[in-house]
């Protein structure tokens, strides 16, 4: 096995120490730091998050997997910044307006940094504007918003309002989930996808942001 | 049958003469009930068939011991409960808090045991035994709540991703704290059973929209075991304590370990994440069910005639010898129409065995 396949394997049984080591001795041997990251710490979740989609893993496993991915990223991260290493795209996620439950909104946070997204987490309870400005901000590909409850659910599509409004619906990849939420719920509000995991949320904006950008090359 | 005598026989499968109404109404539906029905108590307004027994009180509770266990400082206008859990509102989210976890950043089992964990074991017990007494005289039901009972007291206390990585790394840090869960929760259960209670609820999440939350292997090993141990012993002070149990969301695999651990009823059957019928078929003859009335699809955006179509659906599939408290699932939230809850209530009332 490989020193990369040592990595991924490491990481996909969670165990953060050894995946921080192999990172360190991976880049010790030279080994280009793109690699590191896409074919170890990426390569690993995409697995575990395959599994989960599978129900072979379930969340405790994507956690300990996604801490280990981060414990890789702490000693990659410098040499990705001096390389200038591009991140697949760029996602704004949040619960809604009026809505604090956060655990599936985290997970998908998780599993979008693992698909290779820098992610900003804007929380909970969070203001249409709010993801709007983040956004336009960070120059996002994505934005995705949560919703635990019925009663919050209708408030996703105040952003997709929001963005019509300013003319910058095209401009952004919607994406929505959580309990009650579903497909038909996501056509009859406009947004572009429903995914039911995290998992899916993450291949599916993966797949959205490639192909949009397919397209426009 | 009396109320009492109805309820007992329904959860036990040995026929009842009525169906008993039950169901949660948030804080902005209860205001418009007072509005429309004049009452403040709703419960008793709609018959309910049993009465909440109030848990131990405790003789010490002093929120502020637990304000330094917040990183970054508790918002300003959160509430702490008696476990010294963090509960931060927002003016955008009605009756709904932000929960913080006071054991989050805890590393050590020395910071866990300096932790002042409620002390139930000497707190007052003497009201129980009196409110038990009041059901009775009113027949009706009495029923100690104990939702939130060994995993998901201890995820609210440590968060609930540093407890699944706790549980994965097999430290010691889960296993103190799931004791501790333990060990209140039998001090908390004794009391009900001592004082009289017909009705233990226990429940935990252990389920997700479409899937389990942690794998059997993961619960075996840290939850069932616990749970069967406080099931165990409350029926070792009442072996006629019945047991009903709360997890949201899917969670078939783990029935067959319910069972085992001695649940008798099983609470609350979400429409859109289980099949009833199928859940019914197969595990109808060791437990009676609650709830099956869908809170995310028929309650919300349902018409009163299918609200209770869904009611006489479920009634049915349980059959005449009862084994199901139909209900609505879960707390019922603003967006609920009045006129649905009315016509789950008439469902209820208007009912009449394989007749419909």
């Amino acid at each position: 096995m490989t020193i990369i396949e040592e990595i991924s394997e490491y990481l996909q049984k969670g165990r953060a120490k050894n995946v921080k080591a192999l990172v360190q001795q991976a880049l010790d041997e030279g080994i280009d730091a793109k690699t590191i990251l896409d074919e170890g710490l990426l390569s690993g979740m995409m697995t575990v998050g395959a599994r989960f989609k599978r129900n072979e893993v379930f969340v405790p496993e994507v956690l300990v997997a996604a801490r280990a991915m981060n414990a890789g990223m702490a000693i990659l991260e410098p040499r990705l910044v001096e390389i200038g290493n591009e991140p697949v795209g760029r996602a704004v996620i949040g619960t809604v307006k009026g809505d604090l439950h956060d655990i599936g909104k985290n997970l998908v946070a998780m599993m979008l940094k693992g698909a290779g997204f820098e992610v900003c987490d804007l929380g909970v309870d969070v203001e249409p504007e709010a993801y709007l400005a983040k956004a336009e901000e960070i120059g996002a590909d994505i934005i995705g918003m949560s919703a635990l409850l019925t009663t919050t659910m209708p408030g996703m599509k105040n952003l997709i309002d929001l963005l019509e409004e300013k003319g910058l619906r095209d401009k952004y990849i919607v994406m929505i989930g959580g309990a009650p939420v579903n497909e038909s719920f996501a056509q009859e509000i406009g947004a572009d996808y429903y995914t039911p995991d995290a998992a899916s949320a993450a291949e599916t904006a993966r797949d959205a942001v490639m192909n949009r950008r397919s397209h426009a090359s | 049958m009396t109320n009492r005598e109805n309820f007992l026989s329904l959860i036990r499968k040995t026929g009842y003469e009525r169906v008993p109404v039950e169901f949660n109404l948030c804080p902005y539906l209860q205001k418009q009930v007072k509005e429309r029905f004049g009452t403040s108590n709703y419960r008793e307004y709609f018959g309910f068939p049993w009465k909440y027994i109030e848990d131990i009180r405790l003789a010490d509770h002093d929120p502020k011991k637990y304000l330094s266990y917040f990183n970054p400082p508790l918002a300003e206008d959160g509430r702490i409960d008696q476990w010294g859990i963090g509960h931060e509102p927002s003016v955008n989210s009605m009756h709904m808090t932000y929960m913080r976890h006071p054991l989050e950043h805890m590393e050590t089992l020395e910071e866990l045991k300096a932790y002042p964990f409620p002390d139930y074991a000497n707190g007052h017990k003497d009201h129980q035994r009196l409110q038990v007494e009041e059901a009775r005289k009113n027949d009706l039901i009495a029923l100690g709540d104990m939702q939130v009972t060994l995993w998901e007291i201890s995820w609210y206390l440590r968060s609930m991703e540093e407890l699944f990585c706790d549980m994965m790394e097999e430290n010691e840090i889960a296993e103190f704290i799931f004791d501790k869960a333990l060990e209140m929760a039998k001090i908390r259960a004794e009391a009900f059973v001592r004082a009289g209670v017909d009705v233990l609820f226990f429940g935990d999440d252990i389920g997700m929209q479409h899937t389990i939350m942690m794998s059997e292997e993961l619960y075996c090993r840290w939850i069932k075991p616990r749970l069967k141990e406080l099931i165990d012993f409350s029926k070792s002070l009442n072996p006629e304590v019945i047991i009903f149990y709360h997890s949201c969301g899917y969670i078939e695999p783990f029935i067959p370990h319910l069972i085992g651990a001695g649940i008798d009823v099983l609470n609350p059957i979400q429409s859109e994440c289980m099949d009833f019928e199928e859940i019914c078929r197969k595990y109808g003859d060791k437990l009676s069910f609650h709830g099956t009335i869908g809170t995310q699809s028929v309650m919300p955006h349902g018409t009163p005639r299918e609200v209770k179509e869904a009611v006489w659906r479920n009634l049915d599939i349980a059959g005449e010898k009862g084994g199901l408290m139909v209900a609505p699932t879960h707390m019922l939230e603003p967006e609920v129409p009045m006129e649905n809850i009315l016509a789950y209530v008439e469902a209820c009332h208007e009912y009449k065995k394989g007749k419909c």
